[in-house]
């Protein structure tokens, strides 16, 4: 009975022309609290940061504005042992940048290796069985790696190189762990960049007599060279800021070493230890820690601009 | 397909290590937890009937402490300081607890220095726990914020000077030889003595806000710190399990820190004889071993007062601490001066 009835209507409407149409938005209310939570969510993310960098601004303004500390002094060093007043930032840093680059020695390869076997040799079984393990290894907490590098790879290294080539605590246990920590963030970054590569570009390949690893390498691949590159920055800045595989595995005291069997102490490893409960609020070792927190921002900040400017400037774009 | 299945067979292998390792090697990395369960294990028997029954009757004959009921003291009792002490208190709180104390202890091992920082300028805590006295400085910001401390010597170390068991070259350093290892003079172990090897001295200190690291910066090289903050190869931690783990893992290694924790691993550490003396119970008790140093608790009367628990605690402690001193491996203090802590909880509590 309601069904020919609102038929019924709705002919009716249909059959008188002349009525007027509102075309005035209708003012929705639950619309517009959507629209407002959302766009809090949105503000909150931002404050956050800006809140974030006014503390790091902050304590460090009053790091370096007290008496021992000099900006010449903390970059101009290479010694990094607060209670003695010597505030050389470097040792910190190579540190870092050696477990870095050894991360990514094992990243790039392996990531780039398995997002091109992913998006341009795996079948959609192999795909959906191997993607979720990858999935799996980037779930891992980081703590476990942690023990993983100190207790698995370093005793490796050890009975490859000799036990006393490889201190127990080292730089490179700590990078090759971290190295497989990045890998799944790599891949599946990459994996994206290169499954957005038309296909109209490989089937162009193939029409022009190229194999299949030629199409991958030759074509694919530099196509997808933007995406690749902010995989690879992504990957970088998430080596630098890592923390418990290096508190870990790298050692606890800081060293200005270029040998990845010694011990060395992060930027990340340095703030753990030295913020594990035994600091004076108002001591020069605790506002320390926030010059070396603004240090990483600023170091992992330029990089992700770096990787949006790559993106941008060497985009490929397909229609 | 094969291959394929080959391949993801070896992820999970791998996998199955990385989870496999963790939990076997945990027992030596993280023992934070360790001396809280095994003591516990061992000591319930044995610490509720024994010392119960005879210790408390005896304190009372000696005119000392009065006796506590342990299930009457209601409420929390908050504690921080030296690492050194934290096994100890941790087994004399899992005795309290094992007497029914349904309170939470909290026992934070974070260093003399940073014990005191939250004793005596944060207020935030009712216990110091410090492997070194009290320091002038300190002792001020307590006052400042209307806290005398009292002191409590609850028993004594011998701070381990140890190596890797697979070192074959120290049994034995005079104390100038130690200075000279862990001063930046000496770079290989040879610069200290050409019979010993031309290797790099890999050291291994506490970190610089320990009670155990001033201590040995007092003792050994002559207060000055620096020497030993410029060395090569130098590790720092306030976790002596990091120590304990870097001096295994090399013959070339050397570190120092509370006897307790050379005690528990003692299969894969090595403590030297110092000047000829061994750490052990009667060079300790004869005052003859020369890194021997006395273990404390600070609190302050109206702590005590204030919170019951906290004196109860205390109480506890001093009367009970040498039942378990020795099995968490430290000395027990003299009969002494236990007393003379005891008469310390006394005036406090103003009887």
């Amino acid at each position: 009975m309601y069904i020919p009835s609102y038929r019924a209507a709705i002919s009716a409407e249909y059959a008188k022309p002349t009525t007027a149409v509102k075309l005035k938005k209708k003012v929705r209310i639950s619309e517009s609290v959507i629209q407002t939570l959302l766009f809090l969510c949105g503000a909150i993310s931002v404050l956050i940061t800006l809140g974030i960098v006014v503390v790091l601004g902050r304590e460090s303004l009053l790091f370096f504005a007290s008496e021992e500390v000099t900006l010449a002094k903390f970059l101009g060093t290479f010694k990094w042992q607060p209670a003695i007043g010597e505030f050389g930032i470097w040792p910190l840093v190579n540190a870092t940048l050696m477990t870095t680059v050894i991360a990514m020695l094992v990243a790039i390869p392996l990531g780039l290796g398995v997002a091109i076997f992913l998006s341009e040799y795996a079948t959609p079984k192999q795909r959906s069985t191997l993607k979720p393990i990858l999935e799996v290894l980037a779930g891992i907490p980081t703590v476990v790696y942690g023990y993983f590098a100190l207790t698995f790879m370093t005793p490796l290294l050890r009975s490859i190189f000799g036990q006393n080539m490889v201190e127990v605590y080292n730089t490179a246990s700590a990078g090759l762990v971290m190295g497989i920590l990045i890998l799944p963030l790599v891949s599946s970054m990459a994996e994206d960049a290169l499954a957005a590569v038309p296909n109209s570009l490989r089937e162009a390949s193939y029409a022009m007599g190229a194999t299949k690893l030629e199409t991958a390498v030759s074509v694919v691949v530099p196509a997808a060279i933007s995406g690749l590159a902010a995989a690879v920055i992504i990957g970088v800045s998430r080596a630098i800021g890592e923390t418990m595989i290096v508190a870990l595995a790298a050692g606890a005291g800081p060293a200005f070493t270029f040998n990845p069997f010694k011990a060395a102490e992060t930027m990340t490893g340095h703030i753990v230890r030295i913020s594990g409960g035994d600091l004076s609020y108002d001591s020069l070792d605790y506002n320390s820690i926030f010059a070396i927190g603004l240090m990483l921002f600023l170091l992992t900040l330029s990089l992700n601009l770096l990787s949006r400017r790559i993106v941008k400037r060497f985009r490929e774009v397909y229609e | 397909m094969r291959r394929f299945s080959v391949l993801s067979v070896i992820v999970l292998v791998v996998l199955a290590l990385a989870v496999g390792c963790s939990p076997a090697v945990s027992p030596t990395v993280a023992p934070t937890a360790e001396p809280t369960t095994a003591p516990q294990a061992t000591e319930a028997p044995q610490a509720t009937e024994a010392p119960q029954a005879t210790e408390a009757p005896q304190a009372t004959a000696e005119g000392a402490l009065p006796e506590v009921n342990v299930l009457e003291v209601k409420g929390d009792i908050i504690s921080a300081g030296s690492s050194t002490v934290f096994p100890l208190s941790e087994a004399v709180a899992a005795m309290f607890r094992d007497e029914g104390y349904s309170g939470n202890i909290t026992i934070d091992s974070i260093g003399s220095g940073a014990g005191f920082e939250r004793f005596c300028t944060a207020g935030e805590t009712d216990i110091a726990n410090a492997s070194r006295p009290i320091k002038d400085k300190e002792a001020e910001a307590c006052r400042a914020i209307d806290r005398e401390p009292i002191e409590f010597r609850v028993g004594t170390d011998a701070l381990a000077v140890v190596v890797s068991s697979q070192n074959t070259f120290l049994t034995d350093v005079t104390m100038e030889e130690l200075a000279q290892i862990f001063s930046s003079t000496a770079v290989k172990w040879s610069d200290v003595n050409p019979d010993w090897p031309n290797e790099n001295i890999l050291r291994f200190s506490p970190g610089t806000d320990s009670g155990t690291f001033d201590y040995f910066v007092e003792e050994v090289l002559g207060k000055e710190k620096q020497l030993l903050l410029d060395a090569q190869n130098l590790q720092l931690s306030e976790d002596d399990n990091v120590l304990v783990q870097g001096v295994e893992g090399s013959p070339y290694a050397i570190g120092y820190f509370g006897y307790a924790y050379y005690t528990e691993n003692q299969g894969a550490l090595k403590a030297l004889a110092i000047d000829g003396v061994a750490p052990n119970k009667e060079s300790v008790d004869g005052g003859t071993y020369p890194l021997a140093r006395p273990l404390f608790l600070y609190s302050t009367a109206e702590i005590m007062k204030a919170k019951p628990q906290v004196a109860a605690f205390l109480n506890y402690y001093l009367t009970n601490v040498n039942t378990v001193i020795g099995e968490v491996g430290y000395f027990a203090a003299s009969e002494e001066v236990l007393a003379a802590s005891k008469q310390a909880w006394l005036d406090a509590m103003g009887n």
